[in-house]
């Protein structure tokens, strides 16, 4: 289905897509306060963008470096060339030290490689940990948002949940009651777990370690409790050196939140004594985008949401109706690169008002991105019939100036005398859910004829 | 085992290759200019301010001698204590090198000395050499950490510089309690970390 569709199933119900809408920018307004308490803030997404920019023009090197700084550190390191790998790596390791139980902190991408279902298929239990994520867990569904992944769910919604999947009381969904209800059931979890998955939000070339950010502190109470840590992360993560680490951790919590910086940013290095830590380094398809000159600067991404928050796209279709793992005007340059054909309608569901690109604290020119992807995708994806001829019929009428005054004349005195179900009949996509403007005497050209008259 | 042990290598390999393949020109490193994020400011005004903003409680002493007396009203029931400050008196729960992290899942309060805060943020930078056992300033229902105003910076620049030369095991910015707004956006502190974190600036 394209996103328009899906797009049209979340706003049936009215009210909660104004709250979407209201609550995501809310987040938005928070990170612009906080970016203008910094001095020198465009200065900082200005590094930001160079400093990843000059990570994927040596990434080979930095890749190197940061496997050999990271063995010096005690810690084994993995390469997976795709989901399919990655997940198998993942297994073996739990297989290795006989692990039953998992907890997990937020990582996107082992949502993309799927590996929840692929270790419960192998009987291996496995615990999302951060609260919106055990939400959505719960819920048999996929995060709608990459920083708030239960954002689409009411809080009425998460008491029902919890009452059947935790045990609790009716609370007309008091988060604080629900909080701490959760707070005990994965404390739970994380004293019995053998094992601990993080993702990596900044891997560091020069000295082989990574840094983990969370709010709730999640990820350490996994990894500090199990005997196992395993990391994954997308190749991109890479940075060159740890001072470079101010500039991003500076961007990162502020561009997601409005934080000033996440409640923990830990930083991994070697083990704890006694105990293994695993990196798995994973490819799946970003070699490839790596490749396309104008679509490369995708892979600077930091995965803060500012980008999702901000768009008028986004906060009125939710991230469940883009279909891909990452939602929102970021998952729309990155998933056409995946998979062409299914995700063909997402480049189109964008204002282009350039909003993304001006948040973005790796300054993503996103908006152009989307409108590159728009002119391969209508060459190499069929496109609907209507949408087609339409575009057609509409470019000979406006190449000819005869045409585009017939045209016009008839606009308007349809638009006045035909009846409303030909108006907005399925033709015209612009009469959904909105009236046209009412149709006045006259237009421009021949009020212009007449002031030039009269002059 | 052989099998997969190729397959591996041949992912490495064949990364590193479509890598070098498909990068653009190098383009060059940039340099951080530190001069454009310089501020004149009061670091501990701005500390404490964004400490509060993030959740925490900043409390001034004159000496850490009094720090004790002000830990006991805060947290008058607290009663298995880890300190980690040797000029606190207040540990009931000695921990080492060895010690499991699980025993410690009831403990009330950890008193851990911060290395350094940075004003801009409210964080505080610790390593597990000033706590050894990696799960404690998480795992505790509550936490306190100290740190001395002659260890207080501007901006994470400048931090980064302070711990270059550091013995590079695990360490941490802790910046306000553990808090999440998972549901409906509603802020509630104390999601699976700290429930509190009051910071002592001696």
């Amino acid at each position: 289905m394209a996103h328009a569709d899906e797009a049209a199933i979340f706003n049936k119900d009215e009210a909660k897509v104004d709250w979407h809408d209201k609550a995501l920018w809310f987040v938005r307004q928070k990170r612009d306060k906080s970016a203008h308490n910094v001095q020198g803030w465009e200065e900082l997404r200005n590094l930001a963008s160079a400093l990843k920019a000059n990570v994927l023009s040596n990434l080979d090197t930095y890749l190197l470096q940061f496997e050999e700084n990271a063995k010096k550190n005690g810690v084994t390191v993995h390469w997976a060339a795709n989901a399919e790998e990655h997940n198998k790596i993942v297994h073996s390791i739990l297989v290795k030290h006989g692990v039953k139980r998992m907890v997990k902190s937020k990582s996107m991408l082992t949502e993309e490689c799927h590996l929840n279902p692929y270790l419960e298929a192998n009987n291996i239990e496995v615990i999302d940990t951060d609260l919106g994520e055990r939400i959505v867990q719960l819920a048999k569904e996929p995060p709608s948002h990459i920083v708030l992944p239960a954002i689409h769910k009411k809080k009425e919604e998460v008491d029902v949940l919890f009452q059947e999947h935790l045990g609790t009381k009716p609370c007309d969904g008091d988060p604080q009651y629900l909080t701490g209800e959760a707070r005990k059931h994965l404390r739970d979890k994380f004293l019995k777990a053998e094992a601990a998955i993080t993702g990596v939000n900044f891997a560091i070339a020069d000295t082989g370690g990574f840094v983990v950010c969370t709010n709730e502190g999640n990820a350490d109470m996994g990894v500090h409790l199990a005997k196992v840590h395993i990391a994954c992360m997308g190749m991109e993560k890479l940075i060159p050196q740890e001072k470079h680490l101010g500039v991003f951790l500076r961007l990162l919590g502020r561009s997601a939140t409005g934080q000033p910086i996440t409640t923990y940013s830990s930083h991994f290095n070697k083990p704890a004594p006694g105990k293994e830590m695993h990196i798995v380094i994973v490819d799946n398809g970003r070699t490839e985008q790596l490749s396309r000159e104008d679509f490369r600067a995708s892979l600077h991404c930091i995965r803060c949401g500012a980008c999702m928050n901000t768009c008028p796209i986004y906060r009125r279709s939710g991230g469940h109706s883009y279909k891909s793992t990452i939602p929102g005007p970021i998952g729309s340059i990155l998933s056409p690169g995946l998979d062409l054909k299914k995700h063909s309608s997402l480049p189109f569901a964008s204002t282009l008002c350039g909003s993304c690109s001006d948040v973005c604290p790796v300054k993503i020119n996103i908006h152009e991105q989307l409108y590159k992807w728009r002119q391969i995708i209508v060459k190499e994806v069929p496109q609907p019939g209507v949408k087609k001829n339409i575009l057609k019929i509409a470019g000979r009428v406006l190449a000819n100036s005869a045409m585009y005054h017939v045209a016009g004349k008839s606009a308007r005195f349809m638009l006045k005398y035909a009846p409303r179900f030909v108006i907005y009949s399925k033709l015209n996509a612009w009469g959904k859910a909105r009236d046209l403007p009412e149709v006045k005497n006259g237009n421009f050209d021949d009020w212009y004829k007449n002031r030039k008259k009269n002059e | 085992m052989i099998g997969i042990k190729t397959e591996k290598r041949m992912s490495r390999e064949s990364i590193l290759k479509a890598v070098k393949k498909n990068k653009p020109e190098s383009l060059p490193l940039p340099e951080i200019d530190l001069g454009i994020f310089e501020e004149n400011i009061n670091l501990v005004e701005t500390f404490i301010g964004n400490l509060n903003f993030v959740g925490g409680r900043a409390i001034q002493l004159n000496n850490i001698t009094e720090m004790d007396a002000e830990i006991k009203k805060l947290y008058p029931n607290a009663s298995k204590i880890v300190s980690c400050v040797k000029e606190s008196a207040l540990g009931t729960i000695s921990i080492d090198k060895e010690t499991d992290p699980h025993s410690l899942e009831d403990i009330d309060l950890a008193i851990i000395k911060g290395e350094l805060a940075v004003a801009e943020n409210g964080a505080i930078w610790v390593t597990d050499q000033d706590f050894t056992i990696r799960a404690l300033p998480f795992i505790t229902n509550d936490l306190v950490l100290v740190v001395s105003t002659n260890d207080m910076y501007l901006h994470m620049h400048h931090v980064y510089e302070a711990i270059a030369k550091r013995d590079r095991t695990f360490g941490v910015f802790i910046s306000g309690p553990s808090k999440t707004a998972d549901i409906e956006q509603c802020l509630v502190v104390g999601a699976h970390g700290a429930m509190s974190l009051t910071v002592f600036i001696v």
